[in-house]
């Protein structure tokens, strides 16, 4: 006997069907037909099944162009639901054009209540950065990635580098980092930092800075990738090794702020960005995060406030 | 002594071949082409032996197959047909490779373990140093590629493995981080052998390593592949069409002609005293 599956209209909450807003009635509940949400579905299982392994997709056409989080955005459509909270990050910030576009494209096709409060979030659409904040169990962050394929530096090829993918030949990643390591005396990647998940697979952690790439490791949410136009998604679940090619004498090292703070909210161990003033030329740092870096400062700054953002020189 | 390498029936067809493919070519028919499906038997039906600490030559004109066979055993291609098995009981280093059954062919190894195995146990020269070296990877970027794919993790310990390699084959150590492409030609082979030595392989396979090279720079190459086979006494196979060079490095030769293999002896003899047609035609046509 055949399984008797939910119908297409069962799927979709009431009060969206009987509607008569605007986006409401035209389109399907989050955007994407049930079809398309089924096969981005299953695809989603088969990348967590098989951590950090690449697994084709069919990509659909999105109202945003290729690039601007296309398959981010997919992710989080197919995965979402009535009762989900949406952030969407873009360079740790909630406001950017890009961040503000895809919420209010969201919003509009499923009415989900959207936030800034990494805490409060469900679903975290993220682009390049990942949330100061520890994540939790049932969260999920979905990464829109450029170039899912990190032998691309290496290798051209397609059919060769799923080769490579099969046999686990990664030697000539590392000799890319060798050969870093003999002009430069150190692994200048500084974002897309190839990591090795769960002993098998190389991936592209999308252009995270180093500083986050340590936060991939076993870690407590479910981490989903997807690049739109390359067509690819794969996946990190919670609690997998992932580990970012080093050498014996040569660790992986995160970015150093040394004693460098936020000049806003006053935290450090925090990610911070790099803000020059044009008219003074005075160059000052921020915490990256722009939505963690607003909490320390309502709760009153961080535990120095005294302290300066401002570089030592 | 028990050979170090068995090399059985192997055979590398190009075409969909018949029925008729082995009747109608080889040495006797003069060709190596099937005439009814138009197939071209690379090789066929080669079987030798190499005994640990041996060179072997194998000598024959153009298309007669013999890079063929060395590349074959470098698993640069799938054979159609043969058997490849190395017995490393007592000869080499028995913690590489683990797991190399003496009974086991070779060829029907997934491409992980061969890789392995081809990465481990063995090393090759091209005759064209842009097949056996990246050009836009320093010549110890070159040797580290080995030493990473075995395992290597210790920056320092292989950059100093690779400057005593260069040492060992006159490269200047001070050198070793430019471009290969920026090398001579002589200089090039010895990059290749360098790095076709990195991880103490147990057979080494050259492949017409002095062709295209002026007759000075011959000489040294092969004052040096002689003395390092003598100082690590690595199982060698030496492809060639120039007889000095098997006269030079071979104790025992192979003549191979239209695929096949068609006399077999030790090098003096066969140089001496050809008795296959052929290799008369091959020994009186030298200069």
């Amino acid at each position: 006997m055949k399984p008797s599956l939910p119908s297409k209209a069962a799927l979709i909450p009431a009060d969206w069907r009987d509607s008569g807003s605007s986006a409401r009635g035209r389109y399907s509940y989050a955007f994407l037909d049930e079809g398309a949400k089924r096969e981005i579905r299953r695809k989603m299982l088969k990348a967590v099944a098989i951590p950090g392994c690449q697994v084709p997709f069919g990509s659909r056409e999105m109202p945003i162009a290729r690039g601007w989080g296309t398959g981010g955005l997919q992710l989080t459509l197919a995965l979402i639901g009535p009762d989900d909270v949406l952030k969407v990050i873009d360079q740790g910030s909630d406001d950017s054009v890009n961040a503000v576009n895809i919420k209010k494209f969201v919003r509009q096709v499923t009415g989900v209540t959207v936030t800034t409060d990494t805490r409060a979030a469900t679903l975290i659409q993220t682009r390049h950065r990942i949330p100061e904040e520890p994540l939790r169990p049932h969260q999920l962050l979905i990464f829109q990635v450029p170039i899912p394929e990190p032998l691309r530096l290496v290798e051209p090829s397609e059919r060769e580098t799923r080769r490579m993918h099969a046999e686990a030949d990664y030697s000539r990643m590392w000799l890319y980092l060798y050969e870093d390591i003999v002009k430069f005396n150190e692994i200048t990647v500084a974002a897309r930092y190839p990591v090795l998940v769960n002993r098998r697979h190389l991936m592209d952690p999308s252009p995270i800075p180093r500083w986050d790439v340590a936060k991939l490791n076993q870690g407590e949410a479910l981490c989903l990738f997807c690049a739109g136009r390359e067509k690819r998604i794969y996946a990190v679940p919670p609690h997998t090794e992932v580990a970012p090619l080093s050498f014996e004498d040569f660790a992986f090292r995160v970015e150093e702020f040394g004693e460098r703070r936020c000049g806003r909210c006053g935290s450090t161990g925090t990610y911070l960005d790099e803000v020059i003033d044009d008219a003074t030329g005075r160059r000052t740092y921020s915490c990256s995060d722009t939505a963690y870096c607003e909490k320390i400062r309502k709760r009153g700054g961080a535990t120095r406030p005294g302290g300066s953002g401002e570089a030592p020189s | 002594m028990k050979p170090i390498l068995h090399v059985r029936n192997l055979t590398k067809r190009y075409g969909k071949g018949c029925p008729e493919c082995f009747e109608s070519t080889g040495p006797l028919r003069e060709t190596n082409q099937c005439p009814r499906c138009l197939s071209i038997l690379a090789c066929r039906g080669v079987s030798f032996n190499l005994f640990p600490g041996e060179v072997l030559g194998i000598v024959g004109e153009s298309g007669s197959g013999k890079s063929t066979v060395v590349r074959l055993l470098h698993f640069d291609f799938e054979p159609t047909e043969g058997e490849f098995r190395l017995s490393l009981n007592g000869n080499g280093n028995p913690d590489r490779a683990p797991g190399i059954d003496p009974a086991q062919n070779l060829f029907t190894l997934s491409a992980f373990r061969r890789r392995q195995v081809r990465n481990d146990l063995m090393g090759i020269v091209y005759q064209n140093a842009r097949m056996g070296l990246r050009m836009k990877v320093s010549a110890g970027g070159n040797i580290a590629e080995r030493l990473l794919m075995a395992g290597g993790r210790h920056v320092g310990r292989m950059r100093q493995r690779a400057a005593d390699l260069l040492t060992q084959t006159e490269v200047p150590v001070r050198r070793m981080n430019e471009l290969p492409r920026n090398f001579s030609g002589g200089m090039q082979q010895r990059v290749q052998i360098a790095k076709a030595l990195s991880t103490r392989p147990a057979v080494l396979l050259l492949d017409e390593v002095t062709t295209g090279l002026d007759v000075s720079v011959q000489a040294r190459v092969l004052d040096l592949i002689r003395s390092l086979q003598q100082e690590l006494g690595v199982a060698t196979i030496v492809v060639s069409h120039d007889l000095g060079v098997i006269r030079l490095l071979t104790s025992r030769t192979v003549v191979m002609r239209h695929g096949c293999i068609v006399e077999e002896g030790l090098s003096d003899q066969i140089l001496e005293d050809p008795q296959h047609p052929y290799t008369q035609l091959l020994v009186n046509s030298v200069l």
